[in-house]
């Protein structure tokens, strides 16, 4: 055979930057990862619902699918500005080369980013699909909220209809949420249970949750309601069946 | 060097105070900053056991004048006011009881959620001496309505209403010499920071008339501070 | 001084040299005609108003006098600034001749031309670049309140409605500074320089764009005499329908501002389509036009939507109508569509020129081509078309339409592809450049950082479900701060040290630049951090007090944001120090390509002598490959 062959182009691994680039993504994504993802999650608390528990998870996955993407601008970045730099009231020469695109670069780009996105898609369908379900369950207790500036109050509606400002929950049982308002809007936001809904004024809105998990829990109005908003809070009450059919006579419910 | 150096720390300083003097400016148009501290009253017993327990008084007066906001009612005299005290203090795990003289007229409250009694230690309250849970809707003066953060400690939430007087009873000047008079009592839990408001909204300037005294420390409104002894 | 003597004929008054009523107007007859007016419609409106019985209060006569009154203002103000001087003149049949033209350029008249109306555009471009500092200074000083309050967790040193009125109008003050900022100094100076134009298109709109942005200012400044306004700022209605007056000075401000934007975005659209240098293509057009183009292009369908909502608020304050009162068959969803409607595009309106402008500067302080123009210019096109259609992603917690949520997730996530393109356009240019370590330089890694956190937190708040869990918490707060104020702002100040030396003749002292953006990144990294912490852990936003829970990160973020006031002030002082005895600049002190730095300093009143004939795009720098 011919013994005329083009020369084969340099492994693109052979420049200098390049192999610095490539380290410090392996680096940087690695630590942007854990931190962004255990920082983001110690900070979220315990879950008291598998909602929760989801929405958790989502947050360190969605970190870690973003963390290569920030780890490769984090590493080109630091790899250039460990380059000489020129400091100084006049410019330095022209860079080597009058290099305007790249086909390559900008084609990977493009089809990891539309993954990356369909991904994020694709899961958050996936959630939604099972929380919409579940507000069809149709053995889930029911418990009517109403907000009015500047408190919540609860018609527990299988139960006899009592009428509570406390929010009492047993544990492990899905309820659901129908929530309006009096007057202007709020929202309806069980922080470890990760819900929310707004309370609109005219309408009735619902959410559902399962609370797994017994202990005392925060309500906290999540939309500028006036004077008063940031008071506008309440601790939840996750407790057993028995504990909760006790609570509910002494409002005068029915357990 | 140096000189740009101070100059530019100047500037820093200089917009520094600005801010600061505007800050101190917007912050300090409270219109009370006195505080009541809770009686104390002995101890009472209650389903959570024997507590110390402290009292505390006010009104609620159809105008200004009562003296608290100044000679001659202060800036707005015609403005429905608490008193004497806008601002109050009271102990952590104890019950108070407060007593309010309620001297104004009123009319249909908006919210019916408020004409009924919330949070005290039997759900009651007294008017004039009998026990009540609600009131009429359609004659209520004022409400007393604790708010709180839902913070470690327990949570407070009460909210009584205080009826009104009939229009006749309402003298054109002085107050009437037989307001309603509405006791209460509840225990508190954990420190915590709360505030009070009427939930009667009858100011003027807005749609849901929350406006002019109703928005107002000092008027409609105040705080309450639940502090460990 | 000049006098106008080269009049009509047949114009009124005598044939001596008198001063023209042109001449005589300017800002301070328009502050006290708007002034005259204001009181004047408050009275008539108090006296011919019929009195509200006591028991209706589905309006108040209130705000039907201070909407009037606000209106006689704006009457007032803009007649005392001339404004209607040429509109009249043209309908007189007697348009202006070329003298009367070159005064409003301000031809001969020294200083006094930044207080009149102005058509230059380098006169409007300081205009705008004044008052930006203004607004962002007032902006700043109730960011500080807010935080100082938010010190300590009880709240109280703030009263709720004090507190609730600062908040809400920091934000709609420092989101108009925030869409002007890039557009309004160098969108008007630059940005005509840079396409080989004299002037922009319709240069008397140029004038009439920036003094509706200062007609606009006292009506939301006066809110806090009026009871302030209740509602954070997205004013949503019911809230805002029973808010005091001072909600009527937030309505007057947009409606104004609104006709503002419209103009300049008619105005700047025009002049980059039709008054580009002789050879200038599109594909030599600098990619700082496409970014300020696209930016108004989308502010022209989303703020008459804003407009509207707006007047309908207005309407139902003030006459009773129901449109947001579900009592009256209205509905607050209707309001909250038409706000994101504007709300969405408008935070890319912000974004854009602060991104494009930075990819301006890095082919200058990297001393090598743009990487792919035409990604950039895809990636600006996309952005911009899919930011009309991912609105209620504002709305997943509404309840309004749950059967939308999955598509308007799918259009959010894909907003991130389009961004994506900007990010490797940035990074592409720095990656092999020769770099120039300036503080424009800087800025363009500041963003990069700042822009990746605000991005990817973007992406958790896209998904629906976790949305349930940040929606309405500091965690939002947060993430918007992260893009407009740590992407945008930084592609603000950035421009501002870059182009000083076109715009003032001197430059920007160097050392006060890098300690404001030391400062300035520093602080705003930490006050963010710490707010993104306190999100997660569950505090709401727009509260006055918080869960002693939430003690650590919220005096955490206090503490940046006094960071940040320090850098400011820096900034603030170098602006002015260096405006007025900094080093002279040279014509083209960073060696650019692009036409403004083809033109001496001051620049001259028509820009070029010769205008120019473009040959090649404004990238060709680095050096053929042997």
């Amino acid at each position: 055979m011919s013994e005329v062959e083009t020369p084969k182009r340099p492994s693109i691994l052979k420049s200098k930057d390049v192999r610095m680039t490539a380290i410090l993504w392996v680096i940087f994504t690695a630590i942007i990862g854990f931190v962004a993802s255990t920082v983001q999650v110690r900070a979220m608390g315990a879950p008291a619902s598998e909602t929760m528990a989801t929405t958790i998870k989502m947050m360190r996955v969605f970190t870690w699918a973003a963390s290569p993407v920030a780890g490769l601008v984090a590493a080109m970045a630091a790899t250039t500005l460990l380059a000489k730099r020129h400091y100084g009231d006049t410019p330095p020469e022209d860079a080597d080369h009058e290099i305007r695109s790249s086909a390559k670069a900008s084609s990977t780009w493009l089809v990891v980013s539309a993954i990356l996105c369909l991904f994020a898609v694709i899961w958050g369908m996936i959630v939604l699909q099972n929380d919409n379900a579940a507000l069809l369950n149709a053995k889930a207790m029911n418990v009517n909220v109403t907000g009015q500036q500047w408190v919540w109050n609860f018609d527990y509606v299988d139960n006899g209809g009592a009428r509570s400002q406390d929010l009492y929950l047993p544990v492990d049982r899905p309820v659901v949420f129908h929530v309006t308002s009096k007057d202007v809007l709020h929202s309806f936001w069980i922080v470890q249970m990760g819900i929310k809904i707004d309370a609109n004024p005219g309408y009735v809105t619902e959410t559902s949750v399962t609370p797994n998990k017994i202990g005392i829990y925060d309500l906290r109005c999540a939309e500028l309601c006036g004077l008063y908003h940031a008071y506008m809070q309440k601790k939840v009450h996750v407790v057993s069946q028995a504990d909760y059919d006790t609570w509910i006579q002494s409002q005068g419910g029915k357990a | 060097m140096n000189k740009r150096f101070f100059a530019a720390l100047g500037t820093v300083i200089l917009g520094a105070a600005v801010i600061a003097g505007i800050g101190t400016y917007v912050a300090s148009a409270k219109n009370d900053s006195r505080v009541l501290a809770a009686t104390p009253a002995g101890t009472m017993v209650t389903p959570q056991g024997t507590l110390p327990h402290y009292t505390l008084d006010m009104s609620s007066y159809p105008d200004s004048m009562a003296g608290s906001h100044g000679k001659d009612g202060g800036v707005h005299p015609d403005w429905v006011t608490y008193g004497d005290y806008t601002n109050f203090k009271v102990p952590a795990h104890s019950v108070i009881t407060i007593t309010i003289k309620q001297y104004d007229s009123g009319a249909r409250i908006t919210n019916d959620f408020f004409a009924t009694v919330h949070g005290t230690i039997d759900g009651t309250a007294t008017l004039n001496g009998k026990s009540i849970t609600t009131v009429d809707p359609q004659a209520v003066g004022h409400t007393f309505t604790l708010h709180g953060l839902a913070d470690a400690n327990s949570q407070l939430f009460v909210s009584v209403p205080l009826p009104s007087l009939p229009d006749s009873a309402v003298p054109d000047s002085g107050y009437s010499k037989t307001p309603n008079v509405v006791t209460f009592s509840f225990i508190t839990g954990g420190a915590g920071e709360y505030v009070w408001n009427c939930e009667y909204p009858c100011g003027d300037g807005t749609t849901a008339r929350f406006g002019g005294p109703m928005s107002t420390q000092g008027y409609m409104s105040g705080n309450f501070t639940v502090a460990n002894a | 001084m000049t006098t106008l003597t080269n009049r009509p004929a047949s114009a009124p008054g005598s044939s001596a040299p008198k001063k023209a009523l042109m001449e005589r107007l300017n800002v301070f007859t328009a502050f006290g005609l708007g002034i005259i007016m204001a009181v004047v419609f408050w009275y008539a409106a108090k006296a011919l108003l019929p009195a509200n019985t006591d028991g209706s209060f589905i309006k108040t006569n209130r705000d039907q006098w201070v909407l009037l009154s606000m209106i006689g203002w704006f009457i007032g103000f803009m007649t005392g600034i001339g404004a209607l001087i040429g509109p009249f003149r043209w309908l007189l049949g007697k348009d202006l001749n070329h003298d009367e033209n070159m005064f409003y350029a301000g031809k001969d008249q020294g200083v006094k031309r930044y207080f009149r109306y102005t058509t230059d555009h380098k006169v409007v471009g300081i205009q705008y670049l004044v008052v930006t500092t203004v607004i962002f200074f007032v902006g700043g000083v109730l960011a500080m309140l807010i935080r100082t309050n938010l010190g300590h967790p009880g709240g109280g040193w703030l009263q709720p409605q004090t507190y609730n009125a600062i908040v809400g109008t920091h934000g709609i003050i420092m989101i108009v500074g925030t869409i002007i900022m890039i557009t309004g100094p160098f969108g008007n100076f630059i940005m005509p320089i840079m396409i080989g134009a004299r002037d922009m298109a319709f240069p008397r709109l140029n004038a009439l764009s920036f003094w509706l942005i200062v007609a606009a200012l006292p009506p939301i400044l006066s809110s806090f005499f009026l009871g302030g306004i209740p509602t954070g700022w997205s004013a949503y209605n019911p809230l805002a329908d029973q808010a005091p007056p001072g909600m009527d000075g937030y309505i007057m401000f947009i409606c104004i501002f609104a006709i503002s934007t419209m103009v300049a975005g008619a105005n700047i659209t025009t002049t980059v389509v039709k008054m580009r240098a002789k050879g200038m293509t599109w594909n030599r057009t600098p990619i700082f036009i496409y970014g300020t183009v696209a930016s108004v292009a989308l502010a022209l369908p989303a703020f008459p939507v804003f407009f509207l909502s707006q007047v309908m608020s207005a309407l139902d304050r003030a006459t009773g109508s129901t449109f947001y009162d579900t009592r009256g068959g209205g509905s607050g969803w209707l309001y909250e569509n038409l706000f994101w409607i504007m709300g969405h595009p408008e935070v890319y309106v912000i974004l854009i020129p602060a991104v494009a402008a930075l990819m301006e500067m890095a082919p200058v302080f990297t001393r090598r081509p743009l990487f792919s123009f035409n990604l950039a210019i895809m990636g600006i096109a996309g952005i911009s078309g899919l930011s009309v259609l991912v609105w209620a992603h504002h709305m997943y917690m509404t309840g309004w339409a749950p059967l939308l949520a999955g598509p308007f997730m799918l259009t959010t996530e894909l907003i991130s592809i389009p961004t994506g393109m900007l990010f490797l356009v940035l990074i592409g240019t720095l990656w092999r450049g020769r770099l120039w370590m300036t503080m424009p330089t800087a800025s363009i890694y500041a963003l990069l950082w700042n822009f990746m956190i605000g991005g990817i937190t973007g992406i958790y708040l896209s998904d629906v479900p976790a949305d349930a869990f940040l929606h309405g918490s500091m965690y939002v707060t947060a993430h918007f701060h992260y893009t407009l104020m740590g992407a945008g702002l930084t592609g603000a100040i950035a421009s501002l040290v870059f182009w000083f030396p076109k715009m003032t003749g001197r430059m920007f002292d160097k050392t006060l630049s890098w300690v404001a953006f030391w400062l300035i990144q520093i602080g705003f990294n930490v006050a963010f951090m710490g707010m993104f912490m306190v999100g997660l852990a569950g505090q709401p936003r727009r509260v006055e007090a918080y869960a002693h829970m939430y003690s650590q990160g919220n005096m955490i973020t206090t503490a940046g944001a006094y960071v940040i006031m320090a850098g400011m002030l820096v900034l603030l002082h170098g602006m002015i120090t260096s405006w007025r005895s900094g080093v002279m600049a040279p014509m083209n002190p960073w060696f650019g390509k692009t036409l403004e730095w083809t033109v001496p300093n001051p620049v001259p009143l028509e820009n070029f002598e010769v205008l120019p004939i473009v040959t090649e795009d404004a990238y060709g720098y680095g050096r053929k490959q042997s």
